[in-house]
């Protein structure tokens, strides 16, 4: 019965969304890092040498420019650099989506039960979100990469989460707040309804389309820090990603004599955050009726 | 003996209750000031009867419904459902309460979850309070549907709030209000924000559930002539005192307090043109 | 010539399920310091009305067909720029919950002068002071007061001061759209009277927009009820509620609890309110008409019952058979 209701609420919303410029811009930059991530698995079929990490060409002892079996060159090793590109949409898709969707659970969670309960429990749980909200969290991924030495991606991915969840769990627990005296949640009250349910039955179906909206703007930061402490060499070495590239452009040297190297993954990154943004930006839009254009419902 | 038989048909009764909200503290003032919502106010209620609660705004006619349906505690006084007082009950003794007690809202709009259909609003009270079993729920729920006036009720199922009109929500919180068959409810300006057409329909539903459950009912509003219309006995509230309680047409009649008297000069009517 | 005098308007919203006629048709006139009252249930378009009274309708509003002349002038082809001279000086409105209009840091005298002199920039200060003193006379608000705070005010009182800041600058013309559907009965009756005083003081125009009959029949000497965008009733005061012909109008007063009027409730059988998306010149009332016989395919008609009071409907019979309880 609710999945019809969010299918039509998804489809209306899904129309404003595409009508929006923003919103179409993000989805078709989008759509071609997902092909280019989708691409990647299959790459590495049409030969062994394709592989972005352990495929060496035996002809290639250089990093070569743009040429027929390597259409945006090679890497100083012999490494095909698209298909090292492919491979790092997919990263990039799996860290992104991951790290924000777990910090969007912790949060919402965090969000809901602080809101909800009030007093004394909200207090301290919003001050614990306070000071690692205030934390840098590249810093202390540098920090801990330097004590611990290299991650492996999943960590990353967790340690990610785990910085980047107290502004979420802020929008939730005012959008809580809000709700918690709501007639509908305290009908569920005089009927009896215990905590735990009004919480997930009543509470959370109205904050997840904000705890989504918001996951798309953590999957840009994600995908930033994530980038960025690959290119200061903290990444897993055993997986390909742009910011590994970009590593290794410039541990190589190349970093001037090789712009088909340098620029792609950079490109990439730019590329990618911007979609995303740009989906959130759009999204706001649709989740916002005062954004929205008259006549048009949602 | 005639004392005592009307004393045992009391189903609720409030004893000296005090109601004080701590008022949000002002910047540069020290101590916080209280607002006394109710002032050690009694009522009885009867078995069976619709006792309705008049008053301007703020005067504490909603805070006393959502201290009858414990939604609040009195910060003084007790209040008493069956003889049993309810400020002791707790876990089991509390759910069963939860059943009896039920409460009608204002703002139709605002009481129900947008995302939950009306099959799903209706079935909640009888779920949480572990009523039947999923096949007897639903027929409850289509027959409760069709009592409300929303028939056939299994084309209201899968509809959501946004597509119904104010009156047709209403009447599905009146559905959820009933659905338990409590004891004891209470209606809080069901039909304030509706218009006259359909807020009279209202009324003669509430009539008719009252007729076929034996409910008792709190009926609170503004609107002295829809008090009269509803109700056996009425309180009149002004700020936090019961100023004076009698049956609904001697209030109109022979009100005694000066303020009942203006409040029946200040409803509208037609005494502009006839 | 007529302070106001509106001509077959027709308003639709554009809508996802196509064009929406909120105000189908409407015809009135209104003079110099009468008032009338338009009545209706939620939806049936009063506020659009209202809105393209004062120029302030929505994006997606469209004015389909008619005029509005206030004073002569058409006011459909008027300028934004041009809008701006005649909104708040010569039209005023008081809006539902206005209280909430007023800027809370600001006092409450100072947001009434600058309506003053953002029309009259010359105004001299004793001028104003005069004016403020008068105005605040009108509505009695005391002139200690003048100097405080909106949340110093009760509810009551901020309606007060914004139907002052309304009468500001002399309109000639205040549209009121459910003034006091926010406040408590109490209160409700001190506005409604503050209204009604002012208006007759001043000769001012009055256009006043309520759900509730009897607030409407308190206020307005003529009164225009809507149903479903049209109007389908109007009268006097004492036409429309002591004889009321069109069906809608006898099922609205019928149903109306009042002190005065219990034992002869009747119980309405109301269907949903009519689809104004779809176009239809047949009867928009004949899904809930008790007298809906042989209407299924006909236009209604203006119907006359005397010179000031008239219906709307196919049936002669029914609008012409007497007194209004049915
Ligand atoms: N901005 C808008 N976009 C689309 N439709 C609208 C818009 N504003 C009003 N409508 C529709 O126009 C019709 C008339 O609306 P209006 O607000 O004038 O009614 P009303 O009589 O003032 O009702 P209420 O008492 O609820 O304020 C309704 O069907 C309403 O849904
Ligand atoms: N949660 C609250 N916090 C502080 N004051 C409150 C609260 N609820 C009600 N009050 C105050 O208690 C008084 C009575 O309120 P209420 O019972 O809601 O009035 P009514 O229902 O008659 O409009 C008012 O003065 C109101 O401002
Ligand atoms: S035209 Fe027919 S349906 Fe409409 S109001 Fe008149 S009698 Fe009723
Ligand atoms: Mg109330
Ligand atoms: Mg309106």
């Amino acid at each position: 019965m609710q999945n019809k209701y969010f299918v039509s609420r998804f489809y209306k919303g899904w129309q404003i969304f595409i009508e929006n410029p923003l919103g179409k811009t993000g989805v078709i930059i989008l759509s071609v890092f997902m092909i280019m991530a989708i691409a990647s698995f299959f790459v590495p079929l049409i030969d062994p040498m394709y592989d972005p990490m352990t495929g060496i060409d035996p002809d290639i002892k250089l990093s070569t420019g743009p040429g027929l079996t390597h259409w945006l060159g090679t890497d100083n090793v012999g490494r095909d650099i698209l298909a090292q590109l492919l491979e790092g949409a997919k990263v990039a898709f799996i860290v992104g989506l991951s790290s924000a969707f777990f910090s969007i659970v912790i949060g919402t969670l965090i969000g809901m039960i602080a809101g909800y309960t009030g007093g004394i429990i909200d207090a301290i749980l919003m001050r614990f979100a306070d000071i690692i909200m205030v934390l840098p969290s590249l810093v202390i991924l540098l920090i801990l990469a330097s004590l611990f030495g290299q991650f492996n991606i999943w960590i990353i991915v967790f340690i990610i989460a785990i910085l980047r969840w107290p502004a979420v769990s802020r929008v939730i627990r005012s959008q809580t707040l809000s709700l918690k005296h709501r007639p509908f949640i305290e009908a569920s009250r005089v009927a009896g309804a215990s905590h735990v349910r009004i919480v997930l039955r009543h509470i959370m179906p109205n904050v997840l389309p904000l705890a989504f909206l918001y996951m798309t703007f953590r999957v840009t930061s994600a995908i930033l820090v994530e980038a960025a402490l690959s290119f200061l060499g903290f990444g897993d070495p055993s997986q390909v990603s742009w910011g590994m590239m970009l590593q290794w452009v410039w541990k190589s040297g190349h970093m001037f004599q090789a712009p088909y190297w340098l620029i792609p993954p950079g490109l990439c990154i730019s590329l990618l955050t911007l979609a995303f943004y740009m989906l959130g930006r759009a999204m706001d839009e649709v989740l916002d009726p005062r954004l929205r254009k008259e006549g048009q419902t949602g | 003996m005639e004392k005592a038989d009307s004393k045992s048909r009391i189903l609720v009764e409030m004893k000296q209750v005090t109601k004080a909200y701590a008022s949000r503290k002002k910047l540069f003032t020290r101590s916080s000031p209280q607002v006394l919502a109710l002032n050690s106010i009694d009522l009885s209620i009867a078995k069976g009867e619709v006792f309705g609660l008049v008053g301007q705004s703020g005067s504490g006619k909603t805070t006393t419904g959502r201290l009858l349906v414990k939604l609040e505690s009195p910060t003084a006084g007790e209040i008493f459902f069956n003889k049993t007082p309810i400020s002791q009950l707790k876990g089991p003794g509390l759910k069963t309460y939860r059943s009896r007690v039920q409460m009608i809202f204002q703002d139709p709009y605002q009481s129900l979850n947008p995302h939950l259909s009306i099959a799903e609003t209706v079935l909640e009270p009888l779920i949480v309070q572990k009523i039947g079993t999923p096949d007897t729920r639903t027929e409850k729920v289509v027959h409760t549907l069709d009592t409300v006036g929303l028939s056939p009720g299994e084309a209201f199922f899968n509809r959501y709030p946004h597509q119904l009109s104010g009156g047709q929500r209403q009447r599905v919180a009146i559905a959820r209000a009933i659905v338990l068959e409590p004891q004891f409810i209470v209606a809080d300006e069901p039909t304030s924000m509706l218009d006259a057409t359909i807020a009279i329909q209202l009324f003669q539903l509430l009539e008719q559930i009252k007729e076929t459950f034996g409910m008792t009912f709190l009926f609170i509003t503004h609107n002295l002539a829809a008090a009269r219309y509803m109700c056996d006995r009425i309180a009149v509230i002004h700020d936090g005192h019961i100023v004076e309680v009698n049956t609904a047409d001697n209030i109109i009649r022979h009100p005694e307090h000066p303020y009942t008297k203006q409040l029946i000069k200040v409803q509208p009517g037609f005494k502009y043109t006839r | 010539m007529s302070l106001l005098s509106v001509d077959h308007l027709s308003i639709g919203y554009q809508t996802k399920n196509g064009m929406l006629k909120a105000v189908d048709n409407i015809h009135f006139d209104l003079e110099k310091g009468q008032s009338l009252g338009f009545v209706g249930e939620s939806g049936c378009g009063k506020t659009t009305i209202g809105m393209a009274l004062m120029g302030l309708l929505p994006e997606n509003a469209v004015i389909l067909d008619g005029h509005i002349r206030f004073q002569g002038d058409d006011l459909i082809s008027l300028t934004e720029t041009q809008w701006q001279t005649v909104r708040g000086a010569k039209i005023a409105m008081i809006f539902q919950a206005a209280m909430n209009a007023l800027n809370p840091v600001m006092p409450v005298d100072e947001q009434i002068k600058e309506a003053i002199i953002t029309h009259q920039p010359d105004i001299s200060k004793t001028d104003l002071a005069d004016r403020m003193k008068e105005l605040f006379d009108l509505v009695d608000i005391p002139a200690r007061r003048m100097k405080d705070y909106p949340h110093e005010y009760s509810g009551g009182m901020k309606q007060r001061a914004i139907i002052a800041m309304a009468l500001a600058c002399d309109p000639a013309l205040i549209i009121a759209d459910e003034p006091t559907t926010a406040l408590d009965v109490i209160v409700q009756d001190q506005i409604l009277r503050e209204i009604k005083k002012v208006q007759e003081a001043t000769r001012t125009g009055l256009v006043f927009i309520s759900h509730d009959i009897a607030v409407v029949a308190s206020v307005c000497e003529r009164i225009c009820v809507m149903y479903a965008g049209q109007i389908v009733e109007t009268g006097t005061r004492k036409e429309v509620f002591k004889s009321p012909r069109h069906p809608y109008t006898r099922t609205l007063l019928n149903s109306y609890l009042s002190l005065d009027n219990l034992n002869d409730i009747r119980v309405p059988d109301m269907k949903e309110s009519p689809d104004q998306t779809v176009d239809t010149d047949e009867c928009r009332f004949a899904g809930s008409c008790a007298y809906a016989r042989g209407c299924a395919g006909r236009s209604p008609d203006w119907i006359d019952i005397s010179p000031t009071h008239k219906a709307f409907c196919c049936n002669p019979d029914v609008i012409r058979r007497g007194h209004g309880k049915s």
